[in-house]
């Protein structure tokens, strides 16, 4: 165990104080909250407000578009015509953000151009459709029918099939959520590669440079094995921790200066609304959101319980997926063996994180069901159903999940530590699958 | 302090060991000698606990080898490895603890041998900086940090330079005067001459020979004899008479020569000494022993001619 021990402590003093791995410590998370405030700015982007000159020569629009519930789309109106050229040139007319064309043909093909200057967010394209279509309908009404507006619009009213789960009628997960399972799910499998490759890298190194034969005449090769796996698992813990607390830290940050929470009363200091605006707001906070991504990553995410499971399952997996990073580490003759022999793991991977995919679209299906049994693609469907949420009665069934990981981790470590011993004092072979028959055999 | 018995390894077909057996006493030093591919490798690694072997038990100091046992053996594989990114010092009190000694007891020990070897200024630096020749004092280092009372070295003096391969030889004596047993395997003989007490030969898996050194070149003598004598070869010749042959001789100027012969019949050093007094002036007759390398060809040119 002392042993164990000290090839764990070496095999993590090389990781971490490597100067790339300390550079890595601190620009990962400063790349990743980056991204993140691009996709908050994205979120706020969708509610930049537009200028629109609704050309309007047949005067059918009487200057009016439907009551507007939110101002992102402000409307101008022109009752003559404007070429395309001289809207895009003329001086009068670059403040206008995009042009619509109204003919008096509208009421009868519904068809009208939005010639715009900058492709407009899908958000406001869709505001924009809305808006104008009631306009038009509104036209449409007093023109052909005998109808009232209402009556027409009940007429008109799409059939709605709401397709809910059984066990869960109320809709609560959402898809929202389970995508970010599976953000938790594809880290563990990034992670399993990236460290994956260091096991079989550092397993090789030793080979090549034969230090292996010092080491296994005062260890035996399981414990060499497991000893360098555990050093490199607790770097990548370590990575995985100081990643989440600069990110953490960095999320707190733009939560104070760059993206305050909206709907918290607290910040509305400054900002003008009406007490009846206030009120509104505040009731309608449970489902609405000022920005979904936002909202997501501050409100929707429980990172304790989401951590502490990341923590179990990508242990469990790390050593399943690591036994075979170790034994092709141990059983090939030179680094280009490894890297062939390492494709089939990484597809793998690939595949576990595709499967995360498969059960987001198709989460009641029977493969979908093998898929969270599986040791394999467990970890990534466990993460997704966590995210949704496991009803409690049925939270045993994530530790048989973990269960079945683990005896299959400690199977394989079985297998791997059988052939890492047989290969590890094989020089300068090249690997065939008979060897590595043999290797199992003797 | 070693006993091997009866030892078997073979991979898939190919046998490494076949029923080899041999003991080490306290306190010698005990060349393992063999051409390449002869299996001694396979031998020290079985020693190490590296590998397994099929069959045979090794005893030492009488008790079963096993893993506990390792810490009183310090190896030199012939294959020379260190982390290359590692600094000397801390390479070194790694191993140390990996052997058994606690974190105090390896920087002691370590500084000791640092400072024995004239490298402590360099216990700071990568191994990947040092010169091959640094390296392997380093090497060599790893092998008894942790005072082992026995030493395995696997070729211990290639790829150093004469001056060291002198103060490797010289801390040798030094370990075994203070008690220590080293296997020693190479194919340097002329170091197996010089510091080995007794020696056993492997060739194709089996062991051939194993004796003491002195006893090993006894065995092979083939009862030459050189003389050095000042005066008159015709003399020389002529009173040698039948009972010896002349071999050949050469003159190394001065009137004087140095002449090889070989005893026929039942003759010995007296008769010969008898022979030449009064015929030449005699400054000095020598049995010639061959070297271990002699030795080491004469067995196995003889193991190829018998299965020739």
């Amino acid at each position: 165990m002392r042993n164990f021990w000290l090839l764990t402590k070496r095999e993590w003093s090389e990781r971490v104080w490597n100067r790339t791995f300390l550079w890595m410590l601190f620009i990962g998370p400063i790349i990743c909250l980056v991204m993140l405030a691009f996709l908050f700015k994205a979120g706020d982007e969708g509610k930049k407000s537009i200028n629109v000159l609704i050309v309007d020569p047949a005067e059918l629009m009487d200057h009016r578009v439907m009551a507007q519930a939110e101002h992102e789309v402000h409307y101008f109106f022109i009752d003559d015509y404007v070429e395309i050229e001289e809207f895009r040139d003329g001086s009068q007319y670059q403040k206008f953000d995009a042009m619509v064309e109204i003919n008096e043909k509208i009421l009868i093909n519904k068809k009208a151009f939005v010639f715009y200057r900058t492709n407009p967010s899908l958000d406001v394209k869709m505001q924009l459709k809305f808006q104008m279509e009631r306009r038009i309908e509104e036209l449409v009404v007093e023109s052909f029918t005998n109808l009232s507006l209402d009556h027409f619009r009940r007429i008109k009213q799409p059939l709605i099939m709401d397709f809910r789960n059984v066990y869960d009628p109320k809709n609560e997960s959402s898809d929202l959520e389970s995508w970010v399972g599976f953000v938790f799910g594809a880290l563990i499998f990034l992670f399993i590669g990236i460290y994956g490759m260091t096991i079989l890298r550092s397993t090789a190194k030793e080979k090549s440079n034969r230090i292996v034969e010092v080491l296994l005449s005062a260890v035996k090769p399981r414990q060499l094995m497991l000893g360098k796996m555990t050093g490199i698992a607790l770097a990548a813990l370590f990575q995985l921790l100081v990643w989440s607390v600069l990110i953490g830290l960095g999320l707190w940050i733009f939560r104070q200066t760059i993206f305050p929470d909206m709907l918290n009363p607290a910040n509305w200091q400054g900002v003008q609304m009406s007490a009846d605006v206030q009120s509104q707001v505040i009731a309608t906070q449970e489902g609405m959101s000022s920005n979904p991504i936002l909202d997501l990553v501050y409100a929707r995410i429980d990172y304790v319980w989401m951590s502490i499971h990341f923590v179990l399952f990508f242990m469990a997996a790390y050593y399943f997926y690591g036994a075979f990073f170790s034994m092709i580490g141990a059983m090939t003759g030179t680094e280009s063996d490894g890297q062939q022999f390492v494709m089939p793991i990484l597809l793998l991977l690939g595949f576990s994180i595709l499967s995360g995919y498969m059960y987001i679209q198709y989460p009641d299906s029977t493969f979908a069901g093998w898929m969270s049994y599986v040791p394999f693609t467990a970890p990534m469907v466990v993460m997704i159903q966590l995210a949704q949420g496991v009803p409690i009665e049925s939270y045993y069934l994530i530790w048989i999940h973990l269960f079945i990981i683990l005896l299959s981790a400690v199977l394989m470590l079985q297998i791997a530590g059988r052939l890492y011993k047989n290969g590890i004092l094989q020089f300068g072979h090249r690997l065939r699958w008979t060897q590595i028959w043999r290797m199992f055999k003797s | 302090m070693l006993e091997i018995n009866h030892l078997q390894k073979s991979f898939q077909r190919k046998m490494a060991l076949d029923d080899v057996s041999l003991s080490v006493g306290q306190g010698e030093i005990y060349g393992l000698l063999g051409p390449n591919g002869a299996g001694k490798t396979t031998l020290i690694r079985i020693i190490n606990q590296i590998i397994e072997a099929d069959a045979g038990i090794i005893r030492f100091n009488g008790q079963l080898m096993a893993q506990q046992q390792l810490a009183q053996i310090g190896y030199l594989p012939e294959e020379r490895g260190l982390y290359k990114n590692m600094q000397v010092e801390e390479q070194l009190i790694f191993l140390a603890q990996l052997r058994g000694l606690t974190k105090h007891e390896a920087q002691r020990n370590v500084t000791h041998w640092l400072t024995k070897f004239g490298i402590q200024d360099w216990r700071t630096k990568r191994v990947e900086s040092l010169s091959k020749g640094m390296a392997q004092k380093v090497q060599f280092i790893a092998a008894l940090v942790h005072d082992p009372q026995l030493l395995v070295l696997d070729e211990p003096l290639s790829g150093f330079d004469p001056v060291n391969v002198e103060l490797i030889l010289t801390e040798m004596k030094e370990l075994k005067a203070s008690g220590k047993t080293i296997i020693l395997s190479t194919h340097n003989m002329q170091s197996v001459d010089e510091i080995c007490d007794r020696a056993s030969l492997i060739h194709e898996a089996k062991k051939l020979a194993e004796d003491t050194v002195w006893n090993l070149r006894e065995q092979h003598n083939q009862g030459e004899y050189v003389v050095r004598f000042k005066g008159n070869m015709i003399g020389f010749v002529n009173a040698l008479w039948t009972d010896f042959e002349l071999l050949g001789h050469e003159e190394i100027g001065d009137n004087r020569f140095m002449a090889k012969l070989k005893m026929r019949g039942t003759s010995q050093m007296n008769d010969l000494i008898n022979a030449l007094v009064g015929k030449v002036e005699l400054e000095l007759i020598e049995k010639k022993l061959p070297s271990m390398q002699e030795v080491f060809i004469d067995i196995i040119r003889g193991k190829e001619e018998v299965h020739a």
